[in-house]
């Protein structure tokens, strides 16, 4: 059995917050299925001890020191942002 | 004055100081050759003219007071499109950023200008880092300029088609899975990609965190290695960052040093999938290196048919978390969503229409591999493998010093080529995979060889050891006279 069918795929998507239409999603889907039968061939690899990797490094404890650093100006943050008004950030109302 | 054709970072600095040519006229130089030649190429997505010219004035007028300047000094550069330089767009080759505007720089730019290089502009990249061949930029196809009607590779393909068609002295890109050496193979330059925390990810567009690294992409190995050694400086945004003192060897390899090395052949990448040309590339610099005393052992490295499914699972994993912020909120533009009926349908609107098809599919594959009832299967499974494979070169380098491998499995493929079929464009990164789930430094430098298209050869060094596969290179350099 495919470990992904056209329900979980529309319930993935809506996870990831994306819209799929018809068209998209039989491609989207015929692609993943490919993708995640290429990736069986792990499941037969015996790898039961090992210690996962669960970063680029194996670095703990990373500390600085706690004071004011250089940061980036309040007016800076407000420019990227895509709508504002005067100083304010504008979004859309979260509650209906 | 110098062609453009001929300079290195090297040359460039003696030239500078004799005052045969100042940085200003050099600049001017690249930008007019820019505007003829990157119609037909497509290696840049903008060009900043102004800020250019203000950095090799100030490298002039260094020069004029009679100060020592460094290496870099007026060394004009191309930056990859997803590092921040501020006051320029960095849109990551998606639509999603196509209006943001870097509000700072990033730790390897902060350096950079320190080091008084200018930025002649940003380069062209598949969307958010994710592909093999720059097709899938939002904005346009970077051509191969060895064969226009071939892909430069990817991701970093604006960058690697800058250097190999003299738009620019030399370049920065970004190595996930291999996208700084495989572009470098396929445009005959050469690109580093260093070992995992050298060099600060600050500033750079997140792709998979645990993988990233910036690194150089330019014409000879002495030039990456003077660049590698300014952007290998600690910084203190980037937590994974490492302080290691990088010494004078980075730049002046001893040859009795080099000829005491030995190099390991993994068995596991000279497989019958390897074009002939390729085959005989890699023989050759076998052959070539011996002759400096360099001895040769087949190892191997049994995890590597395992690449490829492992950083497939935990990259998209990555990106599934990293891009959460791109939902017309925050950065870049919300006009995709506006016509939203609510909140969820406005990230929806802007997240389907603002990424392309293979960022969409990587962040739904993500979404699947962490989701409960598949990240034991997939996720966990995968990090596991990771270990296996980082063991793997552990155990090869206590019998040898650098590891000798193909790049990339042929030489540039055509354009469109590859595009619907997504599984056969992720293998072609199989030999470059899994030197960043281990870690380690790899640079890749073009083979001699006599047809039209570039071959790369890969090195690959202990952990922190840029030094040997930057000493090996610069050698093959100097025997085969580039």
């Amino acid at each position: 059995m495919d470990a992904i069918n056209k329900k979980s795929l529309e319930h993935l998507a809506d996870l990831a917050r994306i819209h799929l239409d018809e068209k998209k999603e039989e491609k989207l889907l015929h692609d993943l299925q490919n993708i995640l039968n290429h990736f069986q061939e792990l499941q037969a690899l015996n790898t039961e001890g090992v210690l996962p990797m669960t970063g680029g490094t194996d670095l703990k404890n990373i500390f600085r020191e706690d004071a004011v650093r250089e940061r980036l100006g309040a007016e800076e943050v407000v420019d990227a942002f895509p709508d504002k008004q005067n100083r304010h950030l504008k979004v859309p109302p979260v509650f209906e | 004055m110098h062609s453009l054709h001929n300079l290195t970072i090297k040359s460039f600095h003696e030239g500078l100081v004799k005052k045969e040519f100042t940085a200003l006229e050099i600049a001017q130089a690249y930008l007019k050759y820019i505007e003829v030649r990157d119609p037909e190429i497509g290696a840049f997505l903008s060009t900043a003219k102004d800020q250019a010219y203000q950095q090799a004035e100030q490298a002039d007028l260094a020069i004029a007071r009679g100060e020592e300047v460094g290496a870099l000094a007026g060394v004009p550069m191309a930056i990859k499109d997803n590092i921040l330089i501020k006051g320029l767009p960095a849109t990551a080759a998606s639509k999603m950023l196509e209006n943001y505007t870097a509000s700072y720089d990033a730790a390897v730019i902060v350096e950079l200008k320190k080091a008084g290089a200018v930025f002649l502009g940003k380069t062209n990249m598949d969307e958010f880092a994710m592909g093999s061949s720059t097709e899938n930029s939002a904005f346009k196809i970077t051509k191969n300029p060895h064969d226009l009607e071939r892909v430069p590779g990817g991701s970093s393909g604006g960058s690697a088609a800058a250097v190999a068609d003299n738009m620019a002295l030399a370049a920065l890109g970004t190595d996930t899975g291999g996208s700084i050496r495989q572009p470098a193979s396929l445009c005959g330059v050469v690109g580093l990609k260093p070992t995992y925390g050298a060099v600060s990810r600050h500033g750079a567009i997140a792709m998979a965190s645990s993988l990233d690294q910036i690194g150089p992409i330019t014409k000879t190995v002495e030039d990456a290695a003077i660049l590698f050694k300014a952007l290998a400086a600690k910084d203190r945004h980037d937590s994974t960052n490492v302080r290691v003192n990088y010494g004078d060897e980075l730049l002046n390899p001893k040859l009795e040093d080099i000829k005491n090395m030995t190099i390991g052949l993994p068995s596991e990448y000279f497989i019958d999938g390897l074009s002939p040309e390729v085959r005989k590339a890699m023989d050759e610099v076998i052959a070539s290196l011996k002759t400096l005393g360099i001895k040769f052992k087949e190892i191997t490295l049994p995890h590597t048919k395992h690449a490829i499914s492992c950083y497939y699972i935990i990259m998209p994993a990555e990106v599934s978390s990293n891009l959460a912020r791109y939902d017309g909120i925050r950065y870049g533009t919300r006009e995709h969503g506006k016509n939203a009926k609510n909140l969820i349908d406005l990230y929806k609107l802007n997240k389907s229409n603002g990424f392309g098809a293979e960022v969409q599919r990587r962040l739904i594959l993500g979404t699947f591999v962490l989701s409960s009832g598949y990240y034991d299967a997939y996720y966990a499974k995968a990090q596991k493998v990771r270990r296996l494979m980082r063991q793997d070169f552990d155990n090869a380098f206590k019998e040898v010093d650098v590891i000798l491998t193909p790049v990339s499995p042929t030489p540039a493929f055509k354009i469109g080529e590859k595009t619907s079929d997504p599984l056969s464009m992720y293998l072609s990164d199989i030999f470059t995979i899994p030197v960043n789930m281990a870690g380690v430094p790899a640079i890749s430098i073009p083979a001699k060889v006599e047809g039209k298209l570039p071959i790369g050869f890969q090195l690959i060094g202990k952990h922190w050891r840029e030094a040997d596969i930057l000493g090996i290179g610069q050698y093959y350099e100097r025997i085969n006279k580039i």
